[in-house]
Parts: C-alpha cells; structure tokens; sequence
C-alpha cells in the first residue's frame, strides 16, 4: 500500500503500542482520518489523486479493524515486535488443550440440553472472564518483553474469541427458531 | 487545488462555482431525481406536476416511452413494456427463470453474453440498458426545471446489492451519460434526509421495503458522521412479492387455471390497487375483466395480513441478525426510520414498532425520503455546502471470497468491514515457467462456492517465468466507496505488475459497453474520439493545475532538486502536448506526471496524516 511502512497502525492513530488502549480516541481518531481521506473528499481531484485516496482510505479502515479486536490487536503487536504469528502453529500448553477439549464437549452438550440459551450464556459469561484474564497476562508479558510466551496467549485468545462466534451463531439459531 | 490537498470537512476546491448536483433513487417500481433549489432540497415533478416516475419503459416500433406513458400501455402491450427490471439487475440468465412469476417477458435464450436480454419487438434489451432509459427521463427533468446541465449524480442502491448489481447501476449511468459522484445505499439516503433535521446523535435503524428489495441498517449518527454499522436485507423481496401473494389467491378463489401475459398482467395490477387500498381501508374490491371472464372478489384486511404474514416476518429476522452483527441491543436503538412505499402497510409498520419497541418515524414521504438523501449528498459532493461536515462510512454487505481447492470459498474481506477496503494475498505458481493463473472471486456467506454468487473470473498475465513455487504473487483486493471490487497483482521479487483479464460472470464486458456506447450515440466514430480527447484534456488541466499548486506549496521542502526537475519536466510535458495531442497521447503524457510524482505525493500524505492528528488548522498549516 501506499503508506510508509516504518509508521506502525499505532502511530498512524497517535497511539502508543500497548495491549490496553482509548477505545475512545481510537474511534475518534479514525473518523477523524476518514474525515480528511475518504474518497468522498476527493470527487473532483484527479484519478491519481482518487485513487491514492481509496487507497489510504482503506488502509486506514484496515488499521482500525485491526486495533479495535483484541485478538487482531495483540496478534499485530506482536509483528510490530518482530515475532511471526502463524495460525496453523499448534500449541504444547497441555492444559489449555483439555481445556479446549472441555469448551467443545460444553458446546456440543448445549446443543442437546433443555435451556439452549442459559447454557450458552453459561459458557459466554466463563469465555469472558477468561478473555480478561489472557488480556491480563499478554499485556505483562508484552511489556516485559516475553515475546514468545506472549504469542502463546495470543493464540489462547484467538481461541476463546472463536468459540465465542459459535455460540453466537448458535444463539441467533435457536432465536430464529423460537421466532 | 493541490495534489492531495487536505481540506477541512466541507470546504470545497472551488468555492465560488456553484455546481448542480442530484439524488437519483433508481426504484423497482418507481423512480425519482432530487435537487437543491435556492437552499431546500425537493424532489422534481414532470410537466404534470408528478415526482414520481414510474420505472417502466415501453418499446415501440422506433421509439421509447418513460414513465407513466409506458405505464398505461402495460396491460395492453405487456411483453414490450418492461417494468421492474431493478430484480435483474446484475442477474444472470438462470436468476431470471425463477423471476418468471414477477417478470412475465420473454428472454432471449442464446446470446452470447452473461446478461440476459429480453426480446422487445424493437430489439432484445438488458436491464442496464432500460435503467439507461430511466436515468436519461430523470436528468433530462433536472436539467429542464434548473436550466443547466449536472455536474453530477448520486444514484441510490439498495444496501444489500452485491458488486454485480452495484457494477451494472454504475453501467447504467454511464450509458445515460451521467457522472456519477457515488453510489450511496439506499438506507444510509434514508438516514441523511431525517438525521439532519433531527436530534444528532444516536443509533438508527433503517428499515427500507421497496417494491422488489429489503434492506435492513444500523447506523451511528456521531457530530455529521454516519457510521454504518451493519446491513442486511433480501433483494427479491418486496412490495411486487405482497401483489404476487395477493394474485395467487386471487387465481385460486376465482379458479382459474390458464392464465396468458395480458391476464396476469391485469391480475398483478388489480392486486397491487387492492394492496394500496387497504392502507387505508379494511376491505378492497377486486374487478378484473379480460377476454370474456369477469372476476370480482373482495380482499378483507385481516385476509391480507395473514398473506402477507410470512414475508413480514422474514423481514424481522433480518432485523434480529443485522441487530446481532451491529453488536447493538434494541433498546439501544434511538430511531427507526422507515424507508419505501412498502411500509405504507399497516401490518409493516405494527410488526416493526413492535420488534423495536418504539413507533417509527413516518414524518418523510418513505417514497421521497432516499432521493431527498441522495441529493443532500450529491450537493455536499459537489461542494456547495461550505459548512456542512458530513461523511458517510459505508460496509461491504457481503463478503468477499475466492475460489479454493473443492470448490470451497475462502473469506477475503469480511461483510460489514467498513469500505473502502483492501486485503492482499500472496499466491505461488506451481509450475515451473508458469505465467498465468485464474481466480474466482465470489461473493457470499455461504462455504461452497456454488452456494454465492459469482462475481468474474480474474485471469492474470505476464507473470515473469520462474521455477515452480519460486514466484512470489501478492494479489490484491480493493473495494472502493461504492462497493465496486477491482484487483490488481504484482509478482514480488521482480516487481512485475500482472495484466488482469476480467470475466464478470453476470456483467457486461468493456467491450459491450463500449458498443452499447457507441449505439447511443447518434453520430459517427469522431464525435467518440472528440469526447475522449475533451474528457483527457480536461483531467490533464487539472493535473498541471494540482502539481503545480503543490509544488509551490512544498515542493522545495520534500523533493532534491533532481525530484523536482523530473516532476517539471514531466509537467511541462503534459502541458505541450495538451493541445493538438490525440487522447491516448495525452493519457500517456498523465501517465508520465503520475509516475514522476509518486514518490512525493506519498511524502505529502504522511505529512498530511500528521497535521491532522496533531487537530491544527491544514488550512492555515499549508499557506
């Protein structure tokens, strides 16, 4: 893209590269960048200009999307860091494979129980206490430049952030039906 | 006007020229142009005193008839009188089988394009072409009520339209001769004309039933910004759907069993009376004559209500999934707007006020309300309105996929990602020598391929010859502010930018439209070359004029002296060539400008990036 590639999605938001951030300001920030670069600013430019502008337009709603999920965000820290995050590089956490066993086998019983809806928001409310607890733990080893095991959690995250978007699709399933 | 000048929200290049600008809402069953007047934005009325254009085109033996002309010869001349052909915008020839019910025309079955054409005694017609018609009707209106030609339109789609029915409006408009500024989705219109006038901030949701499609957006309304946060809908549903329901009972009560076009035709229209009666009434009567028979019936409201049961609620489960997809509660929902001559049913607008829990805003005509956004818009986009500061952040409606291995889709970008948008992939060949590769890019939420809808087929060319797996192809996926998807790719270790043969698998290829152009236009082949070569120097004139703005502004300060003498150079260029150039020429002379000053054009916008975070005034900043 047409951005210089030294200016991380951070500093392109006026950022400072940290797990925790000003929702807020990021959101402000952003329309504030669409604001000034949306294509719609530019209709009577030239077409090199126009298409610069979808260019940096889009790139600025890439970053967006990247810093405002957690998951993504902490993903991409870790690329800011120098540390490759692969997808298909498979965990050696021994408990927290069970525990992924558990979550599916919990899934699975939910789709055969009684009340659907209780059970699922029984495994939403245990999938978030555990995001804010692998938050927690990515924002310590981040800072304290334990890379790798940071990338361990990263990963952990990436998990429960996919359980997560079953049982919403789950969800919307059974209202669909009860509708 | 400099070279990526970054202005304040609203300010305009040239603020002393007064630009007329409009809002086209291209309906399935009707059709509309807005403009700004003196200050108020008003929908226009044909010499009698009509806004509405029905969206109906009539093809006779020579000429062509728009509107309500064509409208009164529907039921005597169904077959050469096309209505409705909104549902087969950027269909293909199988889609409109299964429309045969709503769309009674014959198809002409063995062409050699993927855009079906219907057979008209005049000649057999795409959809874009007919559309074409009804764009030609509205902007020859606006141009005779304000006297002047347009600079340019905003043509509304429905939120839910995938890129081949976005491509084929844009096609539309470019055969009627109409710059188009932007296409804007019909909901997000909607929210413009009321969320100016109302309260500022909060969270919408629009609700827009239209004769032939359903959109359903939720959108946040922040300081002028509209943020869209997701979309959802059915583009073949609507209000032609409620007549169907109402004429299948109507065949059964009356029993009728061979029904011919002009008796299905006369059936469709007696339901759609019924339907508009009852908005107001609790009973409407039914009267049909044709060859022989007479049918008379009386459609009670509560009968009406149960017909039409199923399709309400269809409706409302979007509503649930798009609430869902937003990540917004309904209480959370400030304002539901309603969109669409559709939710002048009573059933519509109960059902909906009671999923939101609050009543709608009826206040707009929901037949005007998307042209009045439209317009709002386009005027703002021609830069009359100084002190306006509005945006528009649109989605993607559905994702982006390609084809993989097993005829699986594989998501590139996400429905709902804010657009524009672009995702890259880097791809390998995997024989050795290989200098081509096909990708299928479709456009679905669904997991095999066949399930979405094809969008084109991308072959790319000219990739550098190397071992197998030793190329290194980043293809890259841009979705602009209209929902239009182009690609580009670029082998990596060379730098060799592949040429892209694009297939669209339900559009027309370039060289239809150029024919088709080249069709609508009464004189010989120099009138085309003549307009290519006005069109090339006037973006010419504005690129000197750019360059030369900002190379007065910072050209000294971001570029070393060889920079800047190879911009010069480039630009003194362009401009002796201006003249007596040829098109292509002068194109290549653009060209020329743009490669020069790439470098710099990317310098100023990371400068630009700065100065407005760091909240200063760029105006001021760039004197």
């Amino acid at each position: 893209m047409n951005h210089d590639s030294k200016q991380n999605y951070f500093e392109l938001f006026g950022l400072p590269v940290e797990f925790q951030l000003d929702t807020r300001l990021l959101h402000d920030n952003h329309q504030k960048l669409q604001s000034a670069f949306h294509p719609d600013r530019f209709v009577n430019a030239t077409d090199q200009e126009r298409r610069i502008a979808v260019q940096q337009a889009s790139m600025i709603n890439q970053a967006y999307d990247t810093l405002h999920n957690p998951v993504q965000r902490a993903r991409y820290m870790l690329r800011v860091a120098g540390v490759e995050t692969n997808d298909s590089q498979t965990t050696q956490d021994a408990s927290f494979l069970m525990e992924q066993i558990e979550m599916r086998e919990e899934l699975d019983q939910c789709r055969s129980c009684q009340d659907p809806m209780r059970c699922c928001d029984h495994i939403t409310g245990k999938l978030e206490q555990r995001s804010a607890q692998y938050a927690h733990q990515f924002t310590e080893l981040y800072s304290a430049g334990r890379y790798d095991e940071a990338n361990q959690v990263s990963r952990k995250m990436l998990f429960v952030e996919r359980v997560g978007e079953q049982i919403d699709e789950y969800q919307l399933e059974i209202e669909e039906k009860l509708f | 006007m400099a070279l990526l000048q970054i202005s304040e929200p609203g300010q305009s290049s040239a603020p002393h020229q007064r630009n007329h600008a409009a809002g086209i809402d291209l309906g399935t069953t009707n059709s509309l142009v807005a403009v700004n007047r003196s200050g108020s934005i008003e929908t226009l009325a044909d010499e009698a005193g009509r806004h509405l254009l029905p969206s109906v085109v009539h093809y006779g033996e020579q000429d062509i008839l728009v509107g309500q002309q064509a409208l009164d010869l529907q039921a005597d001349d169904p077959l050469n009188t096309l209505s409705s052909v909104k549902r087969i915008m950027g269909r293909g020839v199988e889609d409109v089988a299964s429309l045969l019910n709503v769309l009674p025309y014959e198809f002409d079955g063995n062409n050699e394009s993927s855009v079906p054409r219907i057979i008209t005694r005049q000649k057999a017609v795409s959809a874009i072409e007919v559309s074409a018609e009804i764009l030609k009707t509205l902007n020859l209106r606006a141009e005779q009520t304000l006297g002047e030609a347009l600079s340019g339109v905003v043509i509304t789609v429905p939120a839910y339209f995938d890129d081949a029915q976005r491509q084929a409006t844009r096609d539309a408009a470019r055969l009627a001769g109409l710059k188009v500024y932007r296409l804007l989705a019909e909901p997000t219109a909607a929210a413009v004309a009321y969320g100016l006038d109302q309260q500022p901030d909060g969270v919408i949701a629009v609700y827009d039933l239209g004769g032939g499609t359903f959109d359903i957006s939720i959108l946040r309304l922040n300081k002028g910004v509209f943020e869209v946060l997701a979309t959802g809908g059915n583009t073949a549903l609507g209000g032609d759907d409620m007549d169907h329901d109402i004429g299948e009972w109507v065949i059964r009560e009356a029993g009728l069993e061979k029904i011919d076009a002009v008796m299905s035709r006369k059936i469709l229209r007696a339901a759609r009376h019924a339907k508009e009666t009852l908005t107001t009434q609790n009973s409407a009567p039914i009267d049909i004559e044709h060859a022989g028979q007479k049918i008379h019936l009386i459609l009670q409201r509560e009968l009406f209500d149960s017909l039409i049961a199923d399709l309400v609620k269809k409706t409302l489960m979007s509503c649930r999934r798009v609430l869902r997809d937003a990540r917004i509660e309904r209480e959370e929902i400030t304002n539901v707007v309603m969109v669409g001559g559709s939710t002048r049913v009573p059933l519509v607008v109960e059902q909906v006020g009671e999923f939101f829990g609050r009543d709608p805003l009826t206040k707009l005509d929901p037949d005007r309300v998307v042209a009045i956004g439209a317009a709002l818009q386009a005027d703002v986009l021609a830069g009359n309105k100084q002190d306006q500061e509005m945006l528009l952040l649109d989605v993607l409606p559905l994702s982006l996929c390609i084809e993989t291995m097993g005829g699986l889709s594989e998501k590139i970008i996400e429905r709902n990602s804010p657009i524009p948008v672009a995702r890259a992939q880097e791809f390998t060949t995997f024989k050795d020598g290989q200098t081509a590769m096909s990708i299928h890019v479709v456009q679905g939420e669904r997991e095999l391929v066949s399930d979405c809808r094809s969008l084109a087929h991308f072959e790319l060319r000219g990739i550098p010859p190397m071992a197998a797996g030793a190329a290194r192809i980043r293809v890259t996926y841009q979705v602009d502010a209209d929902g239009l998807m182009s690609v580009t790719a670029e082998e990596l270790s060379s730098g060799v930018k592949s040429d892209i043969v694009i297939k669209p698998s339900y559009g027309l290829t370039d060289v239809e439209i150029e024919s088709m152009l080249r069709d609508s236009m009464s004189h010989a082949r120099e009138d085309i070359e003549a307009r290519m070569r006005a069109e090339q120097q006037v973006e010419a004139r504005r690129v000197i004029e750019a360059i030369d703005s900002a190379l007065a502004q910072d050209g000294r300060e971001l570029l070393d002296e060889d920079e800047f003498a190879a911009i010069v150079a480039a630009r003194d260029e362009l401009s002796s060539v201006l003249e007596q150039a040829t098109a292509d020429q002068i194109k290549a002379a653009i060209r020329q400008v743009e490669e020069s000053s790439e470098t710099y054009v990317a310098r100023r916008m990371n400068a630009s990036v700065r100065k407005v975070l760091s909240g200063k005034n760029i105006e001021q900043l760039e004197v």
